[in-house]
C-alpha cells in the first residue's frame, strides 16, 4: 500500500486525502475494470465502509466508473482518473526531489 | 473414494485421504509425514496445518490457513475473505488469494493474484503476480510479470514486465520489457531493463541501463546510466556518466562525469556537465554548462553557455542578451541582439545589434550597428554598420590561427 508511514521511511507523512484517491486508483487500475470493492479495500488498507465513501467522491468526480456485473458493481478508472494520477505522482516526484534529494555538491564531488 | 471431516476445534492426524478433506475452524491438521489429500482440502474458519500437505485444490474462507510445512496444490488454491501462511516450499498451479499471502520458503506457481498483501521470506517463480496491495520478496524473482496497485520491495529480479501503481524499490537485476510505476523507482544495485517509464521519482544507486526512460518529475542516477532516449518532465541528476542516443528535459539536468550522445539534447532549463559534452544537436532555453562541448550539428541557447575548454559545432546561436563563457568555435556563429561572448572562432561570425566580443576569428565576419569587439581576425570579409566599436585595428591576414578544440 502506498502508506508511507507503514512503509517506514524516514521523513515519512500522514496520508492526505489526494495520497487516498491515488492509492484506491491505483489498486482499481490493476484489475483492468472488473475490481470489487472487498478487493479493493484489501489492496488499499481500507475498511469498506470508508472506502465506499471514497469510491462514492471518486464516483462523483469522474475519475472512476462502475457498472453492475453479476448483480455487484465493478469498478474501472476513467481517463479523468488517469489523468489525476499522472499529475499526482508527478507532483509527488518533484516534492521529493526537492524535499528528500541530498545536494550532490555538498558532498564536495565539485 | 472416501471422503474426511474434520470438526470445528478438533485436533486430528492425516495420512492419506482419498477423496477431500474438509476442515472446520480452529482444528488442526498434524500430517503424517505427507498428509496427501487426493481431492480437495476445503477449510472453513481460521485452521492449522503441522507438517506438509499434498492435494488437488485447497479452498479456504473467513479465516487464516497456516501451514506449517510444505504445501503442494496439483491445481488450484483459492481463499475468499481469508489469509494463507506457508512456512515452507509452496508449489502451486494458479492461487487466488483475497486478503494475504505469507511464504515462508520458496514458491513455485504460474499465476498468483492476492487483493491485499504477498509476503515472500524466499524465492518466487512465476509466469503472473498480480497484487492489489503491498508485495514484498526478500529472495529472488523470475517471472513474466509482476503487477501491483500499491508498493512493491524486491531483491534480485529477473522479469518481463514490472508494472506497479506506487511505489517500487528493487535490489538489482533484469526487466527485459518494461518498468512502470505511477509513483516512485528506487534500486540499490545494477539493473537492466526495456522501457522505463516513472510518474513521479526514479532513483538508481546502481549502474543502470535501458532504453526508453521516461520520468514525469525527477531523475537521480548515482553511477552511469546508458539508455535510448531519455525524457524527464522535470529534473535529472547523473553523479556518474550519461550516454544514449536523444535527451529531454523538462527543468535541470546535470551530469557529473561525461555526457556522451549521438542524437539530441533540449533543456527547458539550464545543463550543467562537469567533464565533456557530446551530441548531434543541443537546444537549451537556459544555461549550458560543461568542461567542454562539442557538438557535430547546431547548437542553439537562450541564456549562458559557460565552458571551460570552449564549445564547438557546426552552427552557434546565442539568443536576445544571452552570454558565452569560454571560446565559442562554428562554421557559422551567430549572436542575437545584446549578447557578450569571449573568443569566437568560425568560418562566418555574425553579430546583431548591441553585442560584444573580445575577440573574433574567422574568415567572414559581419557586425551590426552598436557593437563592441576588443580584437578582429579575418582572411575574406568583414562588414560593420554605423556605431561599430572595435579597439584595436582588424588584421586581415593570409592564414587564420588554429581554433581551439
Amino acid at each position: 500500500m502506498i502508506s508511507e508511514r507503514a512503509s517506514g521511511e524516514p521523513n515519512a507523512r500522514r496520508r492526505e486525502a489526494t495520497d487516498l484517491y491515488a492509492t484506491v486508483l491505483e489498486v482499481v487500475k490493476r484489475y483492468h475494470g472488473a475490481a470489487r470493492i472487498t478487493r479493493v479495500s484489501y489492496g488499499a488498507g481500507m475498511p469498506v465502509d470508508r472506502l465506499r465513501l471514497l469510491m462514492d467522491r471518486l464516483l462523483a468526480l469522474g475519475l472512476l466508473q462502475s457498472e453492475d456485473v453479476d448483480g455487484r458493481p465493478v469498478f474501472d478508472i476513467t481517463p479523468r482518473g488517469q489523468e489525476f494520477l499522472d499529475t499526482y505522482w508527478k507532483m509527488r516526484g518533484f516534492v521529493e526531489g526537492l524535499e528528500g534529494a541530498p545536494d550532490r555538491r555538498a558532498g564536495g564531488r565539485r | 473414494m472416501s471422503d474426511m471431516h474434520v470438526p470445528r476445534g478438533s485436533s486430528v492426524r492425516v495420512g492419506a485421504v482419498d477423496g477431500d478433506l474438509e476442515v472446520e475452524g480452529r482444528a488442526t491438521i498434524e500430517a503424517e509425514g505427507v498428509a496427501r489429500v487426493q481431492g480437495e482440502v476445503r477449510c472453513t474458519g481460521s485452521v492449522d496445518v503441522v507438517g506438509n500437505l499434498e492435494c488437488r485444490e485447497f479452498r479456504s474462507e473467513h479465516g487464516k490457513v497456516h501451514i506449517q510445512g510444505n504445501l503442494t496444490v496439483a491445481d488450484r488454491v483459492a481463499t475468499d475473505e481469508g489469509e494463507l501462511e506457508v512456512s515452507g516450499t509452496f508449489a502451486a498451479r494458479d492461487v487466488d488469494v483475497d486478503r494475504r499471502l505469507v511464504l515462508g520458503g520458496p514458491a513455485t506457481v504460474e499465476t498468483v493474484e492476492v487483493g491485499g498483501r504477498l509476503e515472500g521470506a524466499s524465492t518466487l517463480r512465476a509466469k503472473e503476480v498480480s497484487v492489489g496491495g503491498h508485495f514484498t520478496l526478500a529472495g529472488k524473482i523470475e517471472a513474466h510479470s509482476v503487477e501491483a496497485g500499491g508498493s512493491v520491495e524486491l531483491h534480485e529480479v529477473s522479469l518481463d514486465d514490472l508494472e506497479v501503481g506506487g511505489m517500487v524499490h528493487v535490489g538489482g537485476g533484469a526487466v527485459r520489457h518494461r518498468i512502470e510505476v505511477g509513483g516512485k523507482f528506487s534500486s540499490d544495485e545494477p539493473i537492466t531493463f526495456g522501457d522505463f517509464s516513472v510518474g513521479g521519482w526514479a532513483e538508481f544507486r546502481g549502474h543502470a541501463s535501458g532504453q526508453k526512460i521516461e520520468v514525469g518529475g525527477v531523475l537521480s542516477a548515482r553511477q552511469d546510466l546508458a539508455f535510448a532516449s531519455l525524457e524527464i518532465g522535470g529534473m535529472g541528476d547523473i553523479h556518474g556518466n550519461a550516454a544514449g542516443r536523444d535527451v529531454e528535459i523538462g527543468g535541470k539536468f546535470s551530469v557529473g562525469g561525461r555526457l556522451e550522445l549521438t542524437g539530441s539534447l533540449e533543456v527547458g532549463g539550464m545543463i550543467s556537465v562537469e567533464r565533456e559534452l557530446t551530441a548531434a544537436s543541443i537546444e537549451v532555453g537556459g544555461k549550458l554548462r560543461a568542461e567542454r562541448a562539442i557538438v557535430s550539428g547546431s547548437v542553439e541557447v537562450g541564456g549562458t553557455i559557460q565552458t571551460n575548454a570552449g564549445l564547438k559545432a557546426r552552427v552557434i546561436e546565442l539568443g536576445p542578451r544571452s552570454r558565452a563563457v569560454g571560446p565559442l568555435v562554428g562554421g557559422r556563429v551567430v549572436l542575437s541582439r545584446g549578447a557578450r561572448a569571449e573568443d569566437v572562432f568560425g568560418s562566418t561570425v555574425e553579430l546583431d545589434r548591441k553585442c560584444e566580443a573580445r575577440r573574433i576569428v574567422a574568415e567572414n565576419i559581419r557586425l551590426r550597428e552598436s557593437c563592441t569587439v576588443e580584437q578582429i581576425v579575418f582572411t575574406g570579409s568583414l562588414v560593420m554598420e554605423s556605431g561599430v566599436t572595435v579597439r584595436s585595428p582588424p588584421q586581415k591576414v593570409a592564414t587564420l590561427p588554429p581554433f581551439p578544440l
